[in-house]
C-alpha cells in the first residue's frame, strides 16, 4: 500500500537525515528506501581513447594500482613512481624474511615458519566492497571467508566488578544471558498490560511472540532459564549420555562485568560477519595489479621529493634507491601518496589545496602478529576465527586466524590498538611489545605463552611513507578541506583512501581513484 | 561495535584516572616516555621530515593554550590525547617538554589544561576512531 502520506513521511524522513548527515547520508537514505539512487558505484568508469597523453601516478596502493590499470587499459600513457622497493602500499603481508625498520625502531625481521604470514595493515573486505571484490574476480586473485565474529570466542573484559570480571566469558554466554534476561522482563511488563498504550491487540501478541522467540523465554510467564546455544555445561554425546545443560549467569553478574558492552542488534555495516580475505595474504590484489600491468610502468624505489607544474605539463621530481635524481615530466599527474606524508613534500598547488593537506589527522594503529607452535585455541577451545574482545584498550582484540584451519602452526594476531593507546604501545622496544601481548593473552588462554614463537609487530604511524593508519577527518575540515582535495589543482588531482568516506578501507581508495580518472577523462576530451 | 564499545571505555578510563590523581604527582617525564616518545623521541629531537622536535622547539614555549590545544585535539600526524589523557598528567608532561633539552618555559598547571579543552564537536570526532 503507497499512499501519499507515506510518501510525505518517507520525504520528510529523508530530509531530516540531510540535516543530520549531509547529502551522503541523504544519497544512503534514499537508495534503502527504494528511491533507487545508488550513492557508490560498483564497477570502473569505462574510458577509452587516452590517445597517449601522459599520465604519472604516484604510489602504488590500490588507489595507484587501479589509476595506472584504468588509464594504461584506456591507452594513456601511464608512470607510476613508488617510494618503496614493493608494491602495494598499505595492502601488505609479513612473511618469512619481510623487514621492516619504522622510524626511531629497530631492524625487524619476519621470523615466522613458510607458508604463515600476518596482515599488520588491511585484512578483511566487507562483502558490499563491490571495487575490491570486482578486481579480485578480474585477477582471479582466490579469496576465502574471514570469521568476524564468533560465537564461541571470549570475551575478557577486567575494568568491571563482580565475579565475571577479569575472567575469559563465552561470547555465547553473554548475548543469551543478557537478551535472554532482558526479553523476559519486557515480555512480563507487557503481558501484564503495561504497554497496551504502545499497541494494537493483534500487535501485542506477535511482539510477545518475538521476544519469546529472542530470548528463548519459556511458560506463561516467560521466564528466561537458560538457552541450548549458551553452551552445555556437558556436551551431549553417544549412547547414555544426554548432556548437562549449562546455568545462566545471574544478570547483576553480567551488568557489573560491562561485557555486555560487546553486544549490539546488528554489527555496524562494514564488520557484519560474512567477510573475505585474499588466501596467501593481502598483497595478493596488488600481485594481480601487476600481473595485469606492463613491466615497464611501475617503478619501485623512486621517492618523490618535489611536484611542480605550468601551463601546459606537470613535473615529478624524485630521488632513486641509487641516489640519482630525475624528473618525469608528464600531462597530468595522479597523487596516491597519503596526505600525512604529501604534506612533507614540495607540491606547487595553490595555498587553500596546501593548507587542506596539512590539517588532516592521521590515525595511529598498532598490530602484532605472534606465531604460536600449536593452534590452542582450535584445539582446546573450540574457537575457529573471530575476535577475543578486551576491555584494555591498549590490547583492544586478540584475532585468530581465518586461515590454515586445523594445521599444526597458525599466526594470530594479538593485538590491535589505536589513537593514544596505539603510541604508548609503540614506544617499547620489539621484545617488549611482545612480551605486553603474550602476558596479556595468557589471561584468556592458559596455553599462550609456552606456545609463543616469534612475532612480527608494526605502528603505522612510525612507518615511513605511511605515517598513520588512515585519514580521520573531523566535521570541519570534512566540510572546509575535504572538497577543495577532491577537486584538482591545475593538473595534479589526489586520489586516496582518505578522499572518501570509506577512510581506513582499501575500498576508499579504488573507488575515489575510479572518480578521479573518470575527471580526468573526461577533460582530456572536452 | 567498536565505535560505541571505545565510547563506553574511555568513561570507565576516565573515572579512573581522575579518581588515580588525587593520590600521586604524576611523573612528567615517565608520561612522556610512555605517551610521546614513540614520535618525538625520548631526546625531543623528533624524526626529521616526520615528527617534529620538540627540543628548542619555539612553539613548545609559547601560549599555555596553543601548546596544550596540540596535545588534546591533536593537529595533522599528531594524535588526539585529550579523552585518554587527565589535566594533571598534561599538565606533567607539558612541564616536563618545557623546561627539558635546554627549553627554558614556565610550568603549567592542570587548571590551564582544563581551560583549553574544547568542549565543541571535536571531542565527538574523537570518538569515532574505530577497527578497520
Ligand atoms: C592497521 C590497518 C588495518 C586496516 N584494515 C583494513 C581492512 O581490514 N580492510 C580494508 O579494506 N582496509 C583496511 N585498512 C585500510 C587500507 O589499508 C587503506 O585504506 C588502503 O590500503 C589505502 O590505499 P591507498 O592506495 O590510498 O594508500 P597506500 O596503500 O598507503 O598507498 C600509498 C603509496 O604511496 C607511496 N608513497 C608514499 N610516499 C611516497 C613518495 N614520496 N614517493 C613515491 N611514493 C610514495 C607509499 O609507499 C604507498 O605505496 C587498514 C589500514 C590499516 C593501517
Ligand atoms: C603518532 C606520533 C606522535 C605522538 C605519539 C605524539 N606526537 Fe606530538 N606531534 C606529532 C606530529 C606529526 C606533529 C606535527 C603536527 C603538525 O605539524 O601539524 C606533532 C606536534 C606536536 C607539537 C607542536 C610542535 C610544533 O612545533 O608545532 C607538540 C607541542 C607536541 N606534538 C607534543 C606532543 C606531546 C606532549 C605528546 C605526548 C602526549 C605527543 N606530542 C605525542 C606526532 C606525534
Amino acid at each position: 500500500m503507497t499512499s501519499s502520506l507515506d510518501s510525505l513521511s518517507r520525504r520528510a524522513f529523508i530530509e531530516r537525515l540531510g540535516g543530520v548527515g549531509g547529502t551522503g547520508l541523504v544519497m544512503a537514505g534514499m537508495s534503502a528506501l527504494g528511491f533507487g539512487i545508488e550513492s557508490r558505484a560498483a564497477t570502473p568508469p569505462s574510458l577509452s581513447g587516452g590517445g597517449g597523453k601522459k599520465i604519472v601516478v604516484l604510489g602504488s596502493g590500490v588507489a595507484g594500482l587501479t589509476s595506472a590499470y584504468e588509464l594504461s587499459k584506456a591507452g594513456y600513457d601511464v608512470t607510476l613512481l613508488e617510494a618503496r622497493d614493493r608494491i602495494g602500499g598499505r595492502s601488505y603481508t609479513a612473511r618469512k624474511g619481510t623487514k621492516l625498520t619504522e622510524l626511531g625502531g629497530e631492524a625487524q625481521t619476519c621470523a615466522f615458519d613458510e607458508g604463515h604470514y600476518i596482515n599488520p595493515g588491511p585484512w578483511r573486505i566487507p562483502y558490499h566492497h563491490r571495487g575490491y571484490l570486482h578486481y579480485a574476480k578480474t585477477f582471479e586473485v582466490p579469496m576465502e571467508l574471514f570469521n568476524n565474529d564468533n560465537d564461541h570466542s571470549y570475551v575478557y573484559f577486567a575494568k568491571g566488578s563482580g565475579p565475571l570480571a577479569g575472567k575469559a566469558i563465552r561470547k555465547q554466554e553473554i548475548a543469551a544471558d543478557t537478551r535472554g534476561y532482558a526479553t523476559e522482563m519486557l515480555a512480563k511488563q507487557v503481558n501484564q498490560g503495561a504497554l497496551d498504550q504502545d499497541f494494537s491487540k493483534g500487535d501485542k501478541e506477535l511482539f510477545l511472540s518475538y521476544l519469546r522467540s529472542e530470548g528463548y523465554l519459556t511458560g506463561k510467564d516467560f521466564k528466561y532459564i537458560g538457552s541450548e546455544g549458551r553452551g552445555w555445561a556437558v556436551d551431549r554425546g553417544a549412547g547414555l549420555n544426554p548432556g548437562v545443560p549449562s546455568t545462566p549467569y545471574a544478570l547483576s553478574d553480567i551488568l557489573q562485568s560491562d561485557t555486555w558492552a560487546t553486544l549490539k542488534s546488528v554489527s555496524d555495516f562494514d564488520q557484519q560477519r560474512t567477510m573475505f580475505q585474499p588466501v596467501g595474504g593481502m598483497d595478493q590484489l596488488p600481485a594481480g595489479f601487476v600481473r595485469h600491468l606492463k613491466p615497464t610502468i611501475i617503478h619501485k624505489s623512486h621517492v618523490v621529493e618535489k611536484i611542480s607544474q605550468d601551463a601546459d605539463k606537470v613535473q615529478v621530481h624524485y630521488v632513486d634507491g641509487k641516489g640519482h635524481r630525475g624528473v618525469v615530466t608528464a600531462d597530468y599527474c595522479i597523487c596516491t601518496i597519503p596526505l600525512s606524508v604529501l604534506r612533507g613534500i614540495d607540491i606547487q598547488v595553490s595555498d587553500p589545496f596546501k593548507k587542506a593537506v596539512s590539517g588532516v589527522s592521521y590515525a595511529p594503529v598498532g598490530k602484532i602478529g605472534i606465531q604460536m607452535k600449536r593452534r590452542f585455541w582450535e584445539e582446546d577451545h573450540a574457537i575457529y576465527g573471530g575476535h577475543v574482545y578486551f576491555d584494555n584498550p591498549d590490547i583492544g582484540s586478540i584475532a585468530l586466524p581465518s586461515t590454515g584451519w586445523l594445521g599444526n602452526k597458525g599466526v594470530l594476531l594479538g593485538y590491535y590498538q589505536f589513537g593514544a593507546n596505539a603510541a604508548k604501545i609503540s614506544a617499547k622496544r620489539l621484545a617488549e611489545r611482545q612480551a605486553f601481548a603474550v602476558a596479556e593473552g595468557q589471561k584468556v588462554f592458559p596455553q599462550y605463552a609456552e606456545n609463543a614463537e616469534s612475532a612480527f609487530s608494526i605502528a603505522w604511524h612510525r612507518v615511513q611513507y605511511n605515517l598513520g593508519g588512515w585519514a580521520e577527518w573531523n566535521t570541519d575540515n570534512r566540510r572546509d578541506s575535504y572538497p577543495i582535495l577532491n577537486e584538482p589543482d591545475g593538473r595534479i588531482y589526489l586520489a586516496g583512501e582518505h578522499l572518501s568516506y570509506l577512510t581506513g578501507w582499501q575500498e576508499g581508495g579504488i573507488e575515489s581513484a575510479w572518480q578521479q580518472i573518470g575527471k580526468l577523462h573526461k577533460r582530456v576530451h572536452a | 561495535m567498536f565505535y560505541r564499545r571505545q565510547a563506553f571505555m574511555t568513561v570507565v578510563a576516565a573515572a579512573t584516572l581522575a579518581a588515580g590523581a588525587a593520590f600521586a604527582q604524576p611523573d612528567g617525564k615517565a608520561l612522556f616516555g610512555q605517551n610521546c616518545s614513540a614520535c618525538h623521541q625520548a631526546n625531543g629531537k623528533g624524526i626529521h621530515g616526520a615528527f617534529p622536535a620538540l627540543a628548542g622547539d619555539l612553539f613548545v614555549a609559547g601560549p599555555p593554550e596553543t601548546v596544550a590545544s596540540v596535545v588534546l585535539n591533536g593537529r595533522g600526524g599528531m594524535p588526539t590525547f585529550g579523552k585518554d589523557l587527565s589535566n594533571e598528567d598534561i599538565a606533567a608532561i607539558l612541564t616536563y617538554v618545557r623546561g627539558s633539552w635546554g627549553n627554558h618555559a614556565g610550568p603549567l598547571s592542570p587548571k590551564m589544561i582544563e581551560s583549553a579543552r574544547n568542549p565543541g564537536n571535536r571531542q565527538d570526532d574523537a570518538l569515532k576512531m574505530q577497527a578497520h
